[in-house]
């Protein structure tokens, strides 16, 4: 039995769901907030997610963020290194998506050039009349960025838990085969 | 100067911040370097080692991966608290091979010492961002 810990940062343009999206993976799917409240500090959720066919568990370290361009600035600085990456678009907001691709940039400004796994994440998934944009559209480019593309709706609860057990998932993996590196070294 | 072999019967280790059961912290003060600690994910990570009694310390040998930054720390107490600073070392990133540094400690006399890795390197493997890191004691030399 191991109980790893992971930095996971949430990020992405302001009023996307990350808040929403957090709290229903925080409770179990018993709150959602139905009024909007901006995020202006960096909130921190602590949840622990059992690997199936182990009795290994990851606790997530999940950083809520702001995605107000005017906050960011201000709280980047309490990114600090994130292990994993969770990066949320709103699938009615076509500008919410273009926008990813800096955030990309600045999160891998804070990971020394190394490959952090992440998800991409399109929220408001049951406004489907507004849809802007398209599965197959984020599916590729989030392919192009390394990341694990998923479809939510915070608001129905649906496959709100998919993204962050995907990250466990990807953390544990990591951590085997870390230890298996960590095995073969040669002496000093 | 004699040199002493680290063996587990006159020092233990009493904290350590997060272990893997198959990878426990007395691995770090066995004398084997076959067998290791590994940390779970996030900085700082520490473990603090008593000793029977107060014991001098010239240096420490530190066998280590991925350790990127090490404070260590000592007390002359019977409780795990009031650490003072000896020394802090930045290690040389390796790859495939262990980072093996002698660190000289010239303590007079201590029964705690306290190690914290306050940040592991980039060559951590691929993927992370230095979430694991694996560290051992080899041998103090006693004065």
């Amino acid at each position: 039995m191991v109980k790893l810990r992971a930095r996971c940062l949430l990020a992405g343009d302001a009023a996307v769901g990350k808040s929403s999206l957090s709290h229903i993976f925080y409770s179990d799917g018993s709150l959602f907030q139905k009024n909007y409240s901006m995020t202006t500090g960096v909130e921190l959720l602590v949840k622990s997610v059992s690997i199936p066919e182990t009795n290994d568990t990851v606790e997530l370290y999940i950083l809520d963020t702001p995605g107000k361009d005017t906050l960011v600035d201000g709280c980047e600085k309490m990114w600090g290194e994130p292990s994993l990456l969770c990066l949320v678009f709103d699938l009615t907001n076509e500008q919410s998506f273009v926008n990813c691709g800096g955030w990309m940039e600045r999160v891998r400004a804070h990971c020394q050039g190394l490959h952090v796994p992440g998800v991409l994440v399109g929220n408001k998934s049951d406004l489907s009349a507004r849809r802007e944009v398209q599965a197959s559209v984020a599916r590729e480019w989030a392919q192009s960025q390394g990341l694990e593309y998923h479809e939510t709706s915070a608001k129905e609860m649906e496959n709100c838990d998919a993204p962050l057990l995907s990250l466990a998932l990807a953390f544990h993996s990591l951590y085997q085969e870390h230890r298996e590196n960590i095995q073969n070294l040669s002496p000093g | 100067m004699i040199e002493s072999s680290f063996n587990s019967s006159d020092k233990k280790v009493v904290l350590v911040s997060s272990s893997d059961e198959n990878h426990p912290p007395e691995n770090i003060i066995d004398g084997n370097t076959q067998t290791f600690w590994m940390s779970t994910g996030m900085f700082p990570q520490e473990f603090i080692i008593r000793f029977a009694e107060a014991t001098g310390i010239a240096a420490v040998t530190v066998d280590s991966y991925n350790v990127k930054h090490l404070k260590i720390e000592k007390n002359n107490s019977p409780n795990v608290s009031h650490f003072e600073s000896v020394t802090e070392k930045d290690f040389e990133r390796t790859e495939g091979h262990l980072q093996s540094n002698v660190i000289s400690l010239n303590v007079n006399s201590a029964t705690h010492l306290r190690f914290i890795v306050t940040s592991g390197d980039k060559g951590c493997g691929p993927g992370c961002c230095g979430q694991s890191l694996w560290m051992k004691v080899l041998r103090d030399l006693q004065t």
